[in-house]
This record gives structure tokens, sequence and C-alpha cells, in this order.
């Protein structure tokens, strides 16, 4: 891979939202990330769900802010994007598994082709959307190294 | 008179009557006024709908070719829902069943008319495997995680979930691509053989075109990919003493079966290189009684290269990570020690018909009726399903079926 990655910043999102997600979404205003936890099994989930896939239940949901750092888990270049990151390639979609243990798909920022490798630490880079909401990207976490 | 909204402009329409829908559609040098007369007598008995063709009265344009205002009208049949398959057919049945299980479907019918049909519930099933991906676009995501979850940062659907997959497997296992490749060619070069394969895939090709095939979702390429094409496809199942009445012979009997819907849903970090179908391999093949060393040709669901090599593993022709190993040292040729989807697999013939090529290639080897790339061992056949892919993870659903002749 010679050809530098496109952080993808300048493709035009509308996102339509789930109504059990606008709390996630809510949050991202304020540059928050939110994830859903499970108060009976006291673990996480992503992406959100109407119910605790643990247990089921909706009432065991509740939302609570992480540090959105973690570790890259996977990743794809993309070199044929689809219709509205056509122009936009070649971008990576990163899977990260976040440091309270779920994996979430994002694109990466600030980051060189040959830097994005399995393992790599990174932390959240918030992308401002025209809906004022943030959409989270990640980017290399040099300081952790 | 109302406005029908469609997904790719809008329709007025008049409505009259009640019970089974008669559509009347007018000429091009007319308008629906000239139905006006009858439309009261017909309404007597049916619910009656005339449109403005597109392009006429209220009706917006839809580009002055039979094709667009073809599309438009069948638009308005799914908007007014008119017309099951077995309306539109003119079809009385006594027993009804659709099957949503993504690319398990196929295998899945087969499951579920054969339990209808030993409950009592159906003497004969018709299963119907038709699909138009080509023709009508009916990619929707909304009510899938995808449209909040990975379409906004371009995760390009399966060949992006691949990407991410075969990543995660290559750093775990190391991955010799040029075997992926070798996987391609022997599929391609069955394909060559059958007749009804998508005739723009029969043409040959090498493992270094597959290498060179242009990168798509990084590491998958191209040629790594199914590609959609339109066609269906039918399977007569009955009880075998129905099939004697009907001196029905080289009947394929299905004697195991199993799927697997979610696998580890209920944990959030798992090892995507694993699947279902170590479990339903398990039990389909435990339920007809052989072993996978028994297995006499091998149809996997193929939506990707990769989904074979994966499924050797989860089956257990071989060990976790030892896939690479196994296709370098068998021969998948219809003639060689394990044929592989004989019929060109989808990712060579075509995905279409509800993904059933593989299992009607299957029951078509095991009736003799294999033509240049007949295999010789039709003891048994082991078809497979993959459905869907789940976020960040391997596929969603498994199915395996297990076939022998009478």
């Amino acid at each position: 891979m010679t050809k530098a990655l496109n952080d993808t910043l300048g493709v035009k999102r509308t996102i339509k939202h789930f109504d059990f997600s606008e709390p996630y979404w809510e949050a991202t205003k304020q540059k928050k990330l939110v994830i859903q936890y499970c108060k009976a099994t006291g673990k996480y989930q992503h992406f959100p769900r109407p119910v605790s896939i643990f247990t089921g239940r909706r009432r065991d949901i509740e939302w609570r802010e992480v540090s959105g750092k973690g570790v890259v888990f996977s990743y794809t270049i993309t070199e044929r994007g689809t219709p509205a990151f056509r122009g936009a390639e070649p971008y990576a979609v990163v899977s990260v598994t976040l440091d309270v243990g779920v994996n979430f798909i994002a694109n990466i920022v600030n980051c060189k082709a040959e830097e994005l490798k399995i393992g790599i630490k990174v932390k959240p880079y918030w992308h401002p959307l025209d809906d004022g909401t943030h959409l989270l990207m990640f980017q290399p976490d040099r300081d952790a190294a | 008179m109302t406005s029908v909204r469609l997904r790719d402009g809008a329709l007025d329409i008049i409505e009259a009557g009640a019970g089974k829908p008669i559509v009347l559609l007018h000429s091009l040098l007319a308008d629906r006024a000239i139905f006006d007369k009858i439309v009261p007598i017909l309404a007597r008995q049916r619910r009656v709908i005339v449109p403005d063709l597109p392009g006429f009265g209220g009706s917006s344009s839809a580009g002055a070719t039979i094709e667009g205002i073809a599309d438009r009208i069948a638009g308005l049949f799914d908007a007014l829902e008119l017309g099951t398959t077995a309306d539109v057919l003119g079809l009385e049945v006594g027993f009804c069943e659709q099957v949503h299980t993504g690319g398990c479907s196929a295998a899945g019918c087969v499951a579920r008319a054969a339990a209808a049909i030993d409950y009592g519930m159906c003497d004969v099933a018709f299963l119907l495997f038709a699909d138009t991906h080509v023709l009508e676009d009916r990619t929707d995501h909304s009510h899938s995680y995808r449209r909040e979850w990975t379409d906004p940062y371009g995760l390009m659907g399966p060949p992006g979930a691949f990407g991410l997959l075969t990543r995660a497997y290559e750093t775990k296992y190391g991955l010799d691509y040029r075997m992926l490749g070798k996987l391609a060619v022997t599929q391609r070069n069955h394909a060559l053989l059958n007749e009804n394969a998508c005739e723009k895939l029969r043409v040959p090709i090498t493992i270094d075109d597959y290498m060179n095939s242009r990168i798509i979702a990084d590491p998958i390429r191209l040629l790594d990919c199914v590609m959609r094409t339109d066609g269906a496809a039918g399977l007569l199942m009955m009880s075998r003493k129905r099939a004697k009445e009907k001196g029905l012979s080289k009947c394929i009997i299905p004697i195991g079966y199993a799927e697997r819907t979610n696998f580890k849903g209920g944990e959030n970090l798992v090892d995507v290189t694993k699947s279902g179908h170590e479990i339903c391999g398990k039990k389909a093949l435990g339920a007809a009684g052989i072993g996978i060393k028994d297995v006499a040709s091998f149809h996997p669901y193929d939506d990707f290269i990769i989904a074979i090599m994966l499924q050797f593993e989860a089956f257990g022709f071989c060990k976790a990570g030892e896939g690479v190993q196994f296709i370098r040292d068998h021969d998948f040729s219809y003639n060689g020690d394990l044929p592989l989807n004989t019929g060109g697999g989808q990712i060579s013939a075509g995905q279409a018909a509800c993904s059933s090529h593989n299992l009607v290639e299957a029951v078509r080897q095991l009736r003799g009726e294999g033509g240049k790339r007949q295999v010789k061992d039709t003891r048994n056949a082991l078809v497979t399903g993959i459905g869907w892919i789940n976020y960040g993870r391997n596929w969603g659903s498994s199915a395996a079926l297990v076939l022998v002749p009478e």
C-alpha cells in the first residue's frame, strides 16, 4: 500500500437513528462515548440493542460513559467504496476492542497505512456532523505506546 | 383518486370494489378514462385498480422505456401488496412457508419441508427459489445495524466484513492467498463444465488471475467475491411412499440436517475465525451416521473463497489454522479426492435463486446428472448454508445438510 489513506472526513454522512440508540447520539453532542451496560451481568454491549443480549431484559440496560480507548482488533483497506464513499478510496475501516470489552467498527484518522496494524493502541477522534452529533472515529494513541 | 408513493416516483390510481384484485393498464395512446365504463361492473366482484401509467395524469415519468414503466407497475404491486407468489401463479396450496435465514434458506427449506411432510401437514412440497437481485435493487438496511453502525464508516457489506475477518485470520494463523486462488480456479473450472452457470463467469482463470484481481476491501479481491445474478430453481419433495406411488425413481433423501444461528451471540469478544458450523456440522453428520472422512462430495456455501476454507476447518476436515495446508494436500476437482462445488459454486456460477445453486448441484450429482463434471462417488453429498454477517463477527447463521441417494 503506497497511496496515503483517506481520513474520510470529507464524506457527507446522514445517519438515521434507531429509537433505542438515541442516548448514544445525544452523548456524542458533548463528545462523550456512552455504551450500553447490563446491570445484571456487569457486561457492556455494542451495537445498541433494545434489550440486554445477556438477559433479554430491557430494564437491565443502562448507559455508561467509557474512555473510548482500545486496540485494533482487525482492519480492512477499502479500495472500492460504498456509493457515499466513492472517490474517497483508499480508506480504512477498523474494528477496535474498547477497554470495556466490546468491538466498535469505525474509520481511523491521523494514521499512515504502514502504521495500521492489528494490536495498535487507539483513542477517540470526534468528527462533527451537521445535526450537532459527533461521529466516533479512532486515531493512534501514540502516548500510550 | 389516490397517489401511491413508490421508491422511484408516484402513481395516481383509482380503486373500486373488493375481492381478488384486478389491475387495468391503459394503452400508451389513451389514459385510464378508457376503463371508466367497465370499472363499476368489474367492481361488483373484484377489487379494481386503475393506475395512470408513468407520465400520464398525476403519475411521474419513468423514462420512455417499457422497462421503466414495467418496473414502476411492479413497484405498485409491491406497494399495494397485490399478489403473493401463489396468487400471481394461480396456485391453491395446503401448506405455505417462507424461509428467511439468508444463505441458509435453501438447505433450511429442505429441512422444514421434510418436517412438514413427516408431520403430515403437507403431501408434496414444491420448493421455489427465485430472486431478481439485478433487476430490482432490494438492498434495504432499514432494519439492520448497518445503517447506523457500519454504513456511516463506508464498510461495504459482506466484502468489508470479510476483509476484517480475513485480516484477523491472517494475523492469527498466516494465510497463503495462492491456496485460496487454487479453490477459485477449481470452482471456475467446474463452471466451465456447467451450462447453467452464468455466462459472464464462464471464462477460464488462473491462480495469477486470482492474485492480480483488483483489491476491493483489502485483503478481499474481486475474485474472492460472489456476484449476484437473477435466477430460479425448484425442488419437489414428498414422502418415499408418495414418490413410489408416483413411480418416481432416483430420489434423493435428506438424512441429516442441523443449523445454528447467532453462534456465541451472547458473548462480546469471540474468535471470528470460528462459526456455528462447528456445532451444526457434527449434528448433521451424526444424524446421517457418517464421519467427515466419509463425505463423498462437498458443496459448501461460497460467498467468499475464504468461507470455503473456514468451513474445512469448522466441519473438521482439518484443524483450525490448517486450512491452507488442507487445500495444498487435496484435489477438489470433480474427479479429485474431495469434489468441491462441482457446478462452479456460487462464486463461479453466480449467486442466484436464493443461493440454492450448491444444493441443486448436489442433488444433480447424486442423481447421476452431473454430465461432464459427474463425480464418481455418489454415496452422499454435504451441502451447507451461510446466512448474513453479524456486526464485526463471522456469519450469523450456519446450516449443514447431508443428502444420500435412495
